[in-house]
């Protein structure tokens, strides 16, 4: 049973792939300078195909977290949140800690994670 | 341009159901007509969705349908657009119908979802169907395992509570109130009335989403039949379709930008459709609304314009959207009480409105309505139907 997620666009495949080798990186337009998140092989803002990997912020705030009942990984006790980026946006990740111990709006660092299926994902950690 | 009505309604009991979704939307379909006073010779469009989102695919159910009941279409459509699929199908109904294409359409939904435990029997043997789940979410969202939008909601809630100081309590108290609501429908899926301590400790699924707090998969079917002013048999059963209007974010699930407990589309849908119509806010007298969640409710009554952020759960503890308040919302009991069928929703709603402005809705008939309101929303409230309907110039309150 491969419980593995179908990866549905390239530029998806292109950013687990960097993760998996340690990088946290998105997509820049080299046209036109746009940063996106999450990356595209099109840019949204000027329709041009030629982009660059950039480092996203390994710092952001935490916006909200839950855990799931059902899901194929990640469910109870992991927790699942959103990290704000600062000139990014939200990143869906999962959060290392306790969830009883996570207030909104604390400080978190990004890090990878290997899911017991094999699967190479980010999570954040709170700041000491 | 010429108006668009709906002159017949019908829906099955909603539930966990054994037959066909072919032969419930059928029976539906039937009904429907005959409460339009039409035969299918008369029907020029035939609109439906799929089946259910954990169903494995089946095709060309419309055709299906048309050569079943023998409708000869000028117009026929099977719609996906996640939860707004059957009110899209409406939307184009009265599109067609105003635009003079057509004089009638058909618009039916029929659900059975693989039941969930079914699914937690065999894993192994459902686990095409989880993965399919999964794959409605994109890549960052469904390599963290997402088989459902509930820790979406959930973190939507959280913040809402945290941003506005909305309690536990204020939140299981519209689940109370929609079983409330519910127990007056003799078609809803819950018979036994909710205690706000049963709400509290009903288990916690996904922080802070308790399990009477969230809408359960279910089945049933539902149709409606959309005229042309010209084939409305009876003009005291008619309900105008005053306006309808569609929003959309640029977004999919959880938006990667702003506030995850905002609904922009909620609200550009509802001004659009209520300056379309004449009507203000205050106007409407009776509403269903697409809140799949009990924490969801408030922000949508909120979106739509009802009350000022953060203000419907005080207004929902001083019942102000109950019978005897100045806006009747969710008398069918909402999408936790009446029940679910995601496909089905839109045109249970619409149902419900029009019962309610017919005066046909019994026990739980608010007296004298005349302006309803429908909302309607996909994915994660990423799209937003709004439909104004209201009754024919004329007609009198009557039995209401």
């Amino acid at each position: 049973m491969d419980t593995r997620p179908y990866m549905q666009d390239r530029a998806a495949e292109e950013f687990f792939s960097r993760l998996e080798r340690g990088s946290f990186q998105t997509t820049r337009c080299l046209a036109c300078g746009e940063t996106h998140y999450p990356p595209r092989i099109v840019c949204p803002a000027c329709l041009g195909e030629d982009m660059e990997w950039v480092d996203l912020p390994r710092e952001g705030t935490l916006v909200a977290f839950t855990q799931q009942s059902d899901a194929i990984r990640c469910r109870r006790p992991d927790v699942l949140g959103l990290v704000e980026l600062e000139g990014i946006g939200n990143v869906i990740t999962r959060i290392d800690a306790p969830f009883e111990e996570l207030r909104i709006g604390i400080q978190v660092a990004f890090a990878t994670w290997t899911s017991p299926d094999g699967v190479a994902l980010h999570q954040f950690r709170p700041l000491e | 341009m010429r108006e668009a009505y709906i002159a017949g309604v019908a829906m099955t009991d909603i539930g966990w159901h054994e037959e066909d979704p072919h032969d419930m939307g059928a029976r539906v379909c039937a009904a429907a007509l005959r409460d339009a006073g039409l035969t299918p010779s008369r029907v020029e469009g035939l609109i439906s969705t799929p089946h259910g989102y954990m169903t494995g695919a089946r095709k060309m159910i419309t055709q299906r349908m048309a050569g079943y009941l023998g409708m000869e279409c000028g117009l026929m459509l099977e719609i996906d657009s996640g939860g707004n699929s059957s009110s899209v199908a409406v939307h184009i109904a009265r599109d067609r119908i105003r635009q003079g294409g057509i004089n009638s359409c058909l618009v039916f939904a029929a659900q059975r979802e693989t039941p969930p435990k079914e699914i937690r029997g065999d894993v192994v043997g459902h686990f095409h169907l989880i993965k399919d789940a999964n794959s409605l979410y994109d890549s960052y969202q469904a390599a963290y395992g997402v088989i459902s939008p509930l820790p979406f909601y959930a973190m939507a809630i959280q913040r809402y509570m945290h941003l506005y100081g909305i309690t536990p309590e204020d939140i299981a108290r519209v689940a109370v109130l929609l079983r409330e609501h519910a127990l007056k429908h003799p078609q809803a899926a819950y018979k036994e009335p909710l205690t706000l301590g049963e709400v509290l400790e009903s288990k916690i699924l996904t922080p802070p989403i308790h399990r009477h707090e969230s809408s359960e998969m279910h089945d049933g079917a539902a149709a409606l039949v959309v005229v042309s002013g010209e084939l409305v048999k009876d003009e005291g059963r008619a309900v105008r379709i005053a306006a309808i209007r569609e929003a959309h974010d640029a977004t999919s699930f959880i938006p990667y930008r702003g506030e995850i407990s905002r609904f922009p589309c909620v609200g550009r849908a509802a001004r659009g459709a209520l300056d379309e119509s004449g009507y203000s806010i205050a106007d409407v007298d009776v509403a269903e609304v697409y809140g799949a969640f009990a924490g969801m409710e408030p922000m949508m009554y909120e979106e739509l314009g009802f009350f000022a952020p953060g203000e419907a759960p005080a207004a929902i503890e001083e019942g102000r959207t109950t019978h005897g308040g100045e806006v009747l919302i969710n008398p069918s009991g909402g999408r936790l009480s009446l029940g679910h069928p995601a496909y089905v929703t839109p045109l249970l709603e619409f149902v419900e409105v029009v019962r309610q402005l017919r005066g046909e809705a019994g026990e739980r008939q608010r007296l004298g309505a005349s302006v309803g309101l429908v909302h309607t929303e996909q994915g994660f409230i990423n799209g937003s139907i709004v439909a104004i309907l209201d009754r024919l110039k004329g007609q009198d309150a009557g039995a209401r």
